[in-house]
């Protein structure tokens, strides 16, 4: 087969287009993955423990938020609660780390945060998530000007909490100067959830309910990492593929010669193309395989590295997958095929005079 | 075998050839001469159909060049070229590069062919692997398999030394012998010796 001659016999070229086209390929992948795996942790957080989030009133972002805990013991009464605990999160120096999440939560909250050895906090004492007790081998630690004592460390699917650590609602309402960010309800009944909803609005009219379902979805810094994430995935995107196509037609422009000599030797427009068409189609395939391949192994690996903490993480949705794909051999094969067609317009001997200067 | 009349060509607004007509006689060997820059290497390209003349009518083989149907099978079949600087495609083979311009029905040609310019041990290299003489006659091989009735060469002998010179030419005088019609545009006044006419260009024009 001629196109797989053609590739072989000139391996710079094609190394070049090939890594070109893997590394436009992989920046798309993993900006975008790195992203919507951030926000898919920070709302199975919050989704896998309740039904309603309580916030307060007017402030879009649960760092800032300050909701009364007093309201748990009205919210309990209700028909149909089967739990609520509140919660704190903030972030601060942790030791010599520069900066780390702080888990407040109410006692009945501990047993989410699986204990891998010690004991559950006591007031004063916190517990460190797995990768951040490879951090310290001392008994205290030093967390916003506050000496802790290190009563366990704990294990969570969830790579931003093994980041960080967990204490009691008092501690952490000391550190950050609230009384909670936000307290969760669960329910035993999901048809009662919107009234349930209704009924704690009225307890209170500082705060503001939502199932978290609609909660994660129209959470503001969800909406901002989505959005920033889609301008420079989409930027990252766009370049590379017009890096694909220049590459494309950089390299066609290179073979003028070879064109104006197969059409002089009475070599079709459609066989130029045709050899053309399936050279491009292998070379631009197997470079999105392999950018895959490598995506996938670069993902695998983020939450192991401990300068992360795993905090970043990505997961690589199947349709971004496919429409990378589709993208990526229309613009290889745009970038070829265009400047090869209007090439096989032009007189042969032209075509071997450029292809010389 | 070719009849051009009143051929002239502009490259932009510069006229390089100026209202040329006359003959090509079926099996002759035709000297297109005169000094570089002469216009012998644009009346070359335009009488082997690579390059459409701005003006002036082309037959041959008594058809009308730009009423051609199907130009591809017309210059696979009847015409052949040698160039100055051979132009083999340098990721096939030698017998792949003549295979690539031959005729189904004259791939059996291939192996004779090399055999007849001395070069079938070389078959299975690369264009980079030989000499310039030896690339030169692997490119006579390409314009000979498919048996055409014209070849053209454009100095074909502008990057050889004086022995595979030698070579080159007697191979284009063996395919005359043969009944091919062959025009050689050069500055080499050594093809005298093999030409049966000789048209001598200046400026654009037939002296
Ligand atoms: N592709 C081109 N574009 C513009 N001018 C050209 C081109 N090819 C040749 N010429 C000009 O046409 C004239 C004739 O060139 P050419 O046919 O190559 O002559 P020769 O083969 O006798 O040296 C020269 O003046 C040359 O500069
Ligand atoms: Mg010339």
């Amino acid at each position: 087969m001629i196109s797989l001659k053609a590739l072989s016999k000139n391996p710079f070229k094609s190394l070049l287009i090939f890594s070109s086209i893997t590394i436009a390929v992989m920046a798309i992948f993993l900006i975008s993955s790195v992203s919507q795996g951030i926000i898919g942790m920070f709302s199975k957080m919050i989704k896998t423990d309740g039904d309603i989030i309580i916030t307060q009133k007017g402030i879009s972002d649960t760092f800032f938020s300050n909701v009364n805990i007093a309201l748990m013991d009205k919210i309990d009464k209700l028909e149909h609660v089967t739990t609520s605990y509140a919660m704190i999160v903030g972030a601060s120096p942790i030791g010599h780390i520069p900066i780390a999440g702080i888990y407040g939560t109410s006692a009945n909250h501990f047993s989410h945060y699986k204990l891998s050895s010690g004991k559950y906090p006591n007031e004063g004492e916190v517990i460190l998530g797995e990768n951040l007790a490879k951090q310290f081998t001392t008994k205290n630690i030093n967390i916003g000007n506050k000496n802790f004592e290190i009563s366990g460390t704990y294990s969570s699917e969830i790579g931003f909490e093994e980041g960080g650590v967990v204490m009691n609602m008092g501690d952490a309402g000391n550190l950050f100067n609230r009384s909670a960010s936000f307290i969760l309800v669960s329910s035993d009944s999901p048809n009662e959830i919107d009234e349930i909803v209704k009924k704690i609005s009225n307890l209170n009219s500082e705060i503001e309910v939502k199932t978290t379902q609609n909660f994660v979805k129209e959470y503001n810094q969800f909406k901002i990492i989505e959005n920033s994430s889609f301008v420079i995935s989409t930027l990252a995107f766009a370049m590379g593929l017009m890096g694909i196509a220049s590459v494309m037609s950089m390299i066609v422009n290179s073979r003028k010669e070879e064109f104006g000599i197969m059409r002089a030797l009475g070599k079709s427009r459609f066989f130029i193309i045709k050899n053309l068409f399936f050279e491009t189609l292998i070379m631009s395939f197997s470079a999105y395989l392999f950018a895959l391949f490598l995506s996938f192994g670069i993902l695998a690996l983020l939450p192991h590295i401990e300068m992360l903490q795993g905090y970043v993480n990505g997961t690589l949705s199947l349709t971004s997958a496919i429409y990378v794909l589709a993208s990526t051999l229309f613009m290889a094969l745009l970038g070829s095929l265009f400047p090869a067609w209007i090439a096989s317009k032009t007189d042969p001997i032209l075509l071997i005079n450029q292809g010389c200067a | 075998m070719i009849q051009a009349s009143n051929i002239s060509h502009f490259y932009g607004s510069e006229q390089v050839l100026f209202d040329l007509s006359f003959e090509i006689k079926s099996g002759e060997f035709l000297f297109l001469s005169g000094e570089s820059g002469s216009g012998k290497s644009t009346l070359l390209s335009i009488l082997s159909t690579l390059l459409k003349p701005s003006m002036g009518e082309l037959l041959i083989d008594t058809e009308a060049v730009d009423k051609i149907k199907n130009i591809d099978y017309f210059r696979q079949s009847k015409i052949g070229f040698v160039f100055q600087f051979h132009y083999l495609i340098n990721y096939l083979s030698v017998y792949e590069n003549i295979a690539l311009a031959a005729m189904d029905n004259k791939k059996e040609n291939i192996n004779r062919i090399l055999d007849e310019l001395g070069i079938l041990e070389l078959s299975s290299r690369y264009p980079n692997e030989i000499s310039g003489g030896q690339r030169q006659r692997v490119a006579v091989a390409r314009a000979l398999v498919n048996e055409p009735k014209i070849i053209f060469a454009d100095e074909p002998t502008g990057s050889l030394d004086s022995k595979n010179s030698t070579i080159v030419y007697g191979l284009l005088a063996e395919a005359v012998k043969n009944g091919t019609t062959v025009v050689v545009a050069s500055h080499d006044m050594q093809i005298q010796n093999y030409a049966t006419k000789i048209i001598r260009l200046k400026d654009g024009q037939i002296l």
